[in-house]
């Protein structure tokens, strides 16, 4: 119910006093009449519930799976001396000017970034207001995180209007997604570690020891304690020791021969290659993956199939036989 | 080292440590009984057991050692190749400290940092932490996304880490101080500006509308400050235009070029200083 409030004063729409009239307690049914009521009185626009429906977004971004897209320019090109207002109008004109039917609505954010929702129509059938997409643009940046609430048939589209408005020559879509959209953006601006070793640190990070307490009762001796602290070493090497982005999963698309000791078999033999899924999903993945060899479930150092996840900007894989 | 290369023998040496601790209880005792004989017996079969095996891993470890040579040998000139690209950076950061240029060795590498500054004034600091290995690459950084870093680094980070480091803290400071001029417009100047003032993520396109009064006369102008090139802090191209519907006066048509070329010569919160001071200097000549 607070969150609701949140949402709504955020919208700026409904005033103070408006806002009062309406007990969060009652029904959700009666409770969207009340407010509806109120939107009336106050003359409400399809602008004003797109931006309502922007702002619910921005509270709620976990409630959709974002992909991250990324642009280029090309090599020598001239600096970007487009300011955020003419981005937008850019943006809204190629997106209209391809289909008249389409409404854009534009809420700027913090940090220079700006929240923008579509929603598409056609020639034939009105604008669909039910399955908008969403974009998160940080402007003079090559990122883009998109989420579609729908058929993705109006992609390109969209990538092509964000290329050209943001003075982009061309746009990939990365191997990445998740719902976690804060976690996306600390992994492709590589925000995800900001603990950096200063003058002002006391001990080098790697010094530190994790987990084995030293003034523990000395007649316990930790059998492998040698084996424990390089395990120790290896992981914080890999993982650090700050908290991890956010994914629920990481997917490997296998296509590969079958390897075998045993000589013969159907199975080696077999001249096209196999194909397989293999998928890993937890409530957060990388600090799942980071206590693997801690808990002695795994050797370390992991597989850097596993590892490389933030680094590369990666959670979807193909191998392939070399 | 042989502790690393053996990894059973903690456990070993435990044992042995055990045993050890047994006999001289048993000496305290003194009491050398049939049972014990046989279990004291027992207990030095093990340890000599025990001890062989010891022996025998450390030979299979000295035999190892001596053969891994040759690979030692180039392990250590790729040290060596390392050390002396550590020490090539923490003499630049040495030479540059005063600069805003500052750092850290760490265990792989260096963690730089860039202190920037506008005209005196102390502003943020962003991290680089380098990994120095064949090829140099960034581990970590706290560098905005839209300075370009990738473009920088594939320039310079590979062949010359000074010019590297130069560029970034140019970037930097640039984009910094044209930070600075802009937040310092918004937050002392609001007075003048008749609208919001437009900017981007460099601060690198400024547009903002702003009221001046001379003399009893207001007019508005709107200004667009372009810096085209995003290692300076004072804009390449200025274009101030009256906006309004009537022609301007001769007088002011003066004004509106002298605040083209007061823009393009003068930090923009220093030229609405100016601006605040005139204005000061008018209202008194007025009374």
């Amino acid at each position: 119910m607070t969150k609701m409030m949140t949402v709504l004063k955020a919208w700026e729409f409904l005033s103070e006093n408006q806002l009062q009239t309406v007990s969060f307690r009652k029904r959700k049914e009666s409770l969207a009449q009340d407010l509806v009521l109120l939107c009336e009185e106050n003359g409400v626009s399809l602008n004003d519930a797109a931006l309502l429906d922007i702002i619910y977004t921005q509270f709620h971004w976990h409630q959709r799976v974002w992909d991250v897209f990324q642009m280029a320019k090309e090599p020598g090109e001239d600096i970007d001396l487009s300011d955020m207002e003419q981005f937008k109008s850019s943006f809204k004109k190629i997106l209209q000017r391809a289909l008249k039917n389409v409404t854009v609505t534009f809420r700027d954010a913090e940090e220079n970034a700006v929240w923008i929702r579509i929603a598409w129509g056609t020639q034939y059938r009105k604008r669909n207001q039910y399955k908008p997409a969403y974009v998160m643009y940080y402007s003079q940046t090559p990122y883009a995180f998109i989420s579609f609430s729908q058929l993705r048939s109006n992609t390109p589209l969209l990538c092509q209007a964000l290329t050209i408005a943001s003075k982009h020559h061309q746009i990939v879509k990365m191997d990445l997604r998740s719902r976690y959209l804060d976690s996306l953006k600390a992994i492709v601006f590589k925000q995800y570690n900001q603990n950096f070793e200063t003058h002002n640190s006391a001990t080098p990070l790697q010094e530190r020891r994790l987990g084995l307490d030293i003034n523990m009762d000395s007649r316990i001796i930790h059998e492998n304690r040698i084996e424990k602290d390089r395990v120790q070493r290896v992981t914080q090497d890999i993982f650090g020791d700050y908290s991890q982005p956010r994914l629920e999963f990481a997917q490997y698309k296998l296509e590969i021969k079958f390897k075998s000791d045993l000589n013969g078999g159907i199975l080696a033999e077999r001249e096209e290659p196999l194909r397989c899924l293999v998928k890993f999903s937890s409530p957060h993945l990388l600090e799942a993956l980071k206590s693997l060899a801690p808990a002695g479930i795994a050797d370390a150092p992991l597989s850097p199939l596993l590892t490389c996840i933030p680094s590369k900007g990666m959670n979807y894989f193909k191998i392939k036989h070399k | 080292t042989a502790r690393t290369l053996v990894p059973g023998l903690s456990v070993l040496a435990h044992l042995e440590k055990l045993e050890t601790q047994v006999n001289r209880s048993r000496k305290k005792l003194e009491e050398p009984q049939g049972a014990q004989a046989v279990e004291s017996s027992l207990g030095t079969k093990i340890r000599d057991k025990l001890r062989s095996e010891v022996k025998q891993r450390q030979a299979r470890v000295a035999v190892r050692d001596t053969s891994v040579e040759p690979d030692q040998t180039l392990e250590i000139s790729e040290q060596k190749a390392w050390e002396r690209k550590r020490e090539n950076v923490k003499a630049i950061l040495q030479a540059y400290r005063f600069t805003g240029l500052s750092g850290k060795l760490t265990s792989r590498g260096v963690c730089v940092c860039i202190h920037t500054a506008f005209e005196g004034t102390l502003l943020d600091s962003y991290f680089v932490d380098l990994v120095i290995q064949k090829p140099l690459r960034i581990h970590h950084h706290s560098i905005p996304a839209f300075i370009p870093l990738e473009e920088i680094s594939a320039k310079y980070l590979q062949t010359n880490i000074q010019h590297f480091l130069f560029s970034l803290c140019e970037y930097l400071n640039a984009y910094a101080g044209r930070k600075y001029q802009a937040d310092q417009l918004q937050r002392d100047f609001a007075a003048f500006l008749a609208g919001p003032l437009q900017r981007n993520s460099l601060c690198n396109v400024l547009s903002f509308t702003y009221k001046v009064e001379l003399r009893g006369q207001a007019f508005t102008f709107c200004a667009r400050l372009l810096y085209k090139d995003l290692t300076v802090t004072l804009p390449t191209d200025v274009t101030v235009t009256h906006q309004g519907m009537d022609t301007l006066p001769t007088s002011w048509e003066e004004q509106r070029a002298s605040h083209e070329n007061l823009f393009c010569t003068k930090a923009l919160h220093k030229v609405f200083a100016s601006f605040t001071q005139r204005e000061k200097l008018d209202m008194s000549l007025v009374h």
